[in-house]
């Protein structure tokens, strides 16, 4: 059985958190890896805690440092937790035998959906949820973050093939007179345009292997960064194959079409006309 | 003359041109929204504690304003004491509890406020009105609660309370009349709310504390200091938590320090794309022009004027790319908006985009600053280059 | 002192340049001084420094010793704001690509060296019509540089040279890029400037153009290797 966030502050915010089992007449706590470095707190210490900022205090052992699990949902909230044996802290809030929550495993071979309805048939004063309903509620909020960052996302790449179609509107404008000469000296219009096309396609490829190695060592400073800040082992940046992928093809695609593009407006003139204007 | 060389020059090559305003529409659009991201959650939170000019919460300890079930003990006469205190216009206790009614053979599980309308501050009527003193009866209803149960002005209601939530028989059932359609300020989107006088709706919950109350809020008198009442009540109440808005606002901007973060970086980053895209092309645009540059030095045009077209097209370019981004960027400001208000239990008052003329304004000059920025080493180009060098390199 | 005649006296002028680690020396020590309505030619084959000269002369390049004085002005004691005012009100210079404005109209690439003098508009664009009219252009005022042959361009560019009354023309290689009818009409135009009292400077290699100026100055090898006047 487990007994979940209980949530009292402190006058120095820390979070409690109960864990069941142990000795209830013991009362060693666990702190969290975070804490006992910030106040160096090691193992055998003893420390005084209260319920309440005004309420009396009460001596207990540290028995054990431990790290939290990464979680996205409070790691950025910079909360410290310590970990009580759930009766202890029953006593120490004045509330014995109340638990904010039960987490229930069930036997293989029966559906947690069945089990929670039963649950709540027979239970009385509380409601049974199965662990994936509960999941797919908290997770809503990093669902909406997911399609904040995708809407960011389009209106990047939006902005990088502007500047990519500029780019490349310039570099094939400064062939102008290398077009002209090729024209002039006898080359199909079709053989000057792949010529262009093949640079273009060049350009975009180190282009787009540069920008997975930009992107790749943003990621590793971003991780950096927020694990310290946060003091947590939490990815806050990933780079997946896919995504490489994904923006090296929009990279090639953006580039050959606006060098083609750029390409096919300037071979429209004639090899005089292009000579004269450049 | 000059200036005249310059504007048919930006018009030189429109498509050029057309692509480099839209670059920089794009990225002032970007960080436009950035700039009001990264202040428009925060007064857009202080705007929707504010709205009815009460300045100072009092909460149970350790929590927000209906953040749990817990409440505050004895509100009654922590509110009376506090109407009387010279630096106090106006005070009231809240209370917040679940409510439910029948419809068909389902039932529908409501908010349901306890309200004091002589100091409330935290619902707008918006049709009808307000509950009036020794109206025992009266039912204010949120829009989206009237709108989904088909509520209209005058109804009558029967308000469930006490639910036992094996049996679904209520503990308690009271007749109440619509006599208002409400915004609830700090109502998530569609929630589903109603409000009543303050011992009505009290009474149709389970307290655990006699005479208890969710929230107090207080508006403080003219010409006396918001934060210095505050501290004051603090130590007269130690049992309850007493926040002034300025104080919220301050713990709230900590939970925001992601968008604060992603906010800088993306600006950072549309800032980038608009220096790069002004400074390759007018670098470009200049080296094109070398030779007429030359020319103009030759025939006596100053340095600094020179420098001062350069500028003066930058500017133009970045303005108009400006002028247009902002537009664009209060369109995907509002798409962005409806994507981030759509966080579960976030108030429907909270806007993480405001439109507000000052980050317009910031937004336009940074922009235009870094245009200007940007055409530094054009223009340096164009005031270094070498006249007789040039006109050589020209003539072969 | 200058001779209140001598329009330019430039005295053991020398220039070198670096390519790459080779320094050129593309004048080496020339005295030459030119009086007030002189026609003067300067001629030589391609390097012998006869543009470096003209460069030198009108302020846009500064020697590497030397010295030139202008209407008595010591260039070398112009800052550079002195030194574009100085080109700007004094000096009138043809290329031989034209260097017309391309963005603007015939008149207004007349106009554009009187506007940067401050003169108002009305009377600029006065003179304007009465230059181009002077050069025979009158009726080709509105139409852009581009749309000018390259004669046109040239009598535009003379124009140009010519608004702001300046003391002294410098003209480099002004019919190289004409055929020989065009460049004799440029010709006949320099011809008639002298004639009005224009003091004239023209480098070339073209024999027939160097002919009808009064002075011809050979160089070879960044030195005067003849000179006309003695």
């Amino acid at each position: 059985m487990y007994l979940s966030p209980v949530i009292r502050t402190f006058s120095l915010l820390i979070q409690l958190v109960a864990q069941s089992g142990g000795d209830p007449r013991s009362p060693g706590i666990a702190v969290e890896a975070r804490l006992a470095g910030r106040w160096g707190i090691s193992v055998g210490d003893t420390i005084a805690i209260a319920a309440e900022a005004a309420g009396p205090a009460q001596q207990r052992v540290v028995e054990a440092i431990y790290r939290g699990r990464a979680d996205p949902a409070t790691a950025l909230r910079g909360e410290l937790a310590v970990r009580f044996h759930l009766a202890d802290l029953a006593n120490l809030l004045g509330a014995p035998d109340r638990v904010d929550r039960i987490g229930v495993a069930v036997r293989p071979g029966i559906g947690p959906d069945s089990a929670a309805a039963r649950i709540n048939q027979i239970g009385f004063g509380f409601r049974a949820y199965p662990s994936a309903t509960i999941a797919s509620e908290s997770s809503q909020t990093f669902l909406v973050v997911s399609r904040f960052h995708q809407a960011i996302g389009f209106i990047a790449i939006v902005a990088s093939a502007v500047f990519l179609l500029c780019i490349m509107l310039l570099k094939v404008e400064e062939r102008r007179l290398d077009a002209a000469v090729m024209r002039m000296i006898g080359l199909a219009r079709r053989t000057v345009f792949l010529a262009f096309l093949l640079e273009a396609t060049l350009l975009a490829s180190v282009g787009a292997a540069l920008g997975a190695a930009l992107a790749y060592l943003a990621t590793v400073l971003t991780n950096l960064f927020y694990q310290r800040k946060f003091e947590t082992t939490l990815v806050f940046a990933h780079l997946t194959p896919d995504i490489v992928l994904l923006a090296a093809a929009l990279s090639l695609v953006l580039g050959i079409g606006a060098g083609a593009l750029a390409a096919a407006r300037l071979l429209g003139a004639t090899p005089l006309a292009l000579w004269r204007r450049a | 003359m000059i200036g005249r060389w310059a504007a048919r020059n930006a018009v030189r090559h429109p498509i050029r041109t057309g692509l480099v305003v839209l670059g920089i529409a794009v990225a002032s659009a970007l960080l436009l929204d950035m700039t009001m991201l990264s202040g428009g959650m925060e007064r857009s939170f202080e705007n929707m504690l504010l709205s009815r000019g009460f300045q100072i919460r009092m909460s149970p300890k350790g929590t927000l304003p209906f953040d749990t079930e817990a409440t505050v003990a004895g509100v009654t006469p922590i509110v009376a004491a506090l109407r009387s205190d010279p630096a106090i216009a106006a005070a009231g206790a809240a209370v917040g509890i679940p409510v439910h009614v029948r419809k068909a053979d389902s039932l529908v599980t409501l908010v349901g406020y306890g309200v004091d309308p002589k100091g409330q501050g935290f619902y707008q009527v918006l049709e009808g009105s307000d509950l009036a003193p020794g109206d025992s009866a009266g039912m204010l209803v949120g829009a989206p609660a009237a709108a989904r149960l088909g509520w209209r002005l005058g109804d009558t209601v029967r308000l469930l309370g006490r639910l036992d939530p094996q049996s679904a028989e209520a503990g308690i059932e009271r007749l109440m009349t619509v006599r208002a359609v409400v915004r609830w300020l700090y109502d998530s989107r569609d929630q589903l709310s109603v409000g009543g006088p303050y011992r009505v709706v009290r009474a149709m919950g389970r307290f655990v504390d006699p005479d208890p109350g969710s929230m107090i809020m207080i508006k403080v008198r003219e010409g006396h200091d918001v934060d210095s009442v505050a501290t004051r009540l603090a130590a007269r109440y130690p049992g309850v938590q007493v926040n002034s808005v300025a104080a919220l606002v301050r713990q709230f901007r900590n939970r925001l320090v992601y968008f604060q973060q992603l906010s800088l970086i993306l600006a950072t980053i549309s800032l980038v794309v608009a220096v790069l895209l002004v400074a390759t092309i007018l670098a470009i645009t200049v080296n094109e022009r070398l030779g007429e540059v030359a020319v103009l030095r030759a025939i006596g045009v100053t340095r600094a004027r020179l420098v001062g077209l350069v500028l003066i097209e930058a500017a133009a370019v970045t303005a108009v790319g400006t002028g247009l981004g902002i537009g664009l960027g209060l369109v995907t400001a509002g798409w962005l908006d409806d994507i981030l208000t759509s966080f579960p239990g976030l108030p429907a008052a909270i806007s993480f985009f405001v439109p507000e003329p000052a980050a317009m304004f910031r937004a336009t000059t940074v922009m235009i600053g870094a245009g200007l920025g940007a055409a530094g080493y054009p223009a340096w180009l164009a005031a270094r280059a070498p006249i007789a060098l040039t006109l050589r390199s020209e003539a072969e | 002192m200058a001779h209140s005649s001598v329009v330019i006296e430039a005295r053991n002028l020398a220039k070198q340049y670096s390519i790459n680690a080779a320094v050129v020396s593309a004048l080496r020590g020339v005295d030459l001084r030119i009086d007030r309505g002189e026609y003067l030619a300067i001629l030589g084959p391609s390097g012998s420094g006869k543009s470096t000269m003209l460069q030198l002369l009108g302020g846009l390049d500064h020697p590497s010793s030397g010295t030139v004085r202008l209407l008595g002005t010591d260039l070398a004691d112009l800052n550079d704001r002195e030194l574009t005012r100085f080109r700007l009100t004094t000096i009138g210079f043809v290329f031989q690509r034209f260097h017309l404005l391309p963005v603007l109209t015939a008149v207004e690439n007349v106009e554009l060296p009187m506007a940067e003098a401050g003169r108002p508009r009305g009377q600029r664009l006065a003179r304007a019509r009465e230059l181009l009219g002077y050069v025979g252009l009158a009726s080709r005022a509105q139409h852009r540089a581009t749309e000018l042959s390259g004669g046109e361009m040239q009598r535009v560019a003379i124009a140009r040279a010519l608004a702001n009354e300046p003391a002294l023309i410098l003209a480099d290689e002004p019919t190289g890029e004409l055929d020989q009818a065009t460049g004799g009409q440029i010709l006949e135009l320099f011809d008639r400037l002298h004639r009005d009292g224009a003091t004239i400077v023209v480098v070339t290699h073209d024999e027939h153009l160097a002919a009808r100026a009064g002075r011809q100055v050979r160089m070879l090898d960044g030195r005067i290797d003849s000179d006309t006047h003695g």
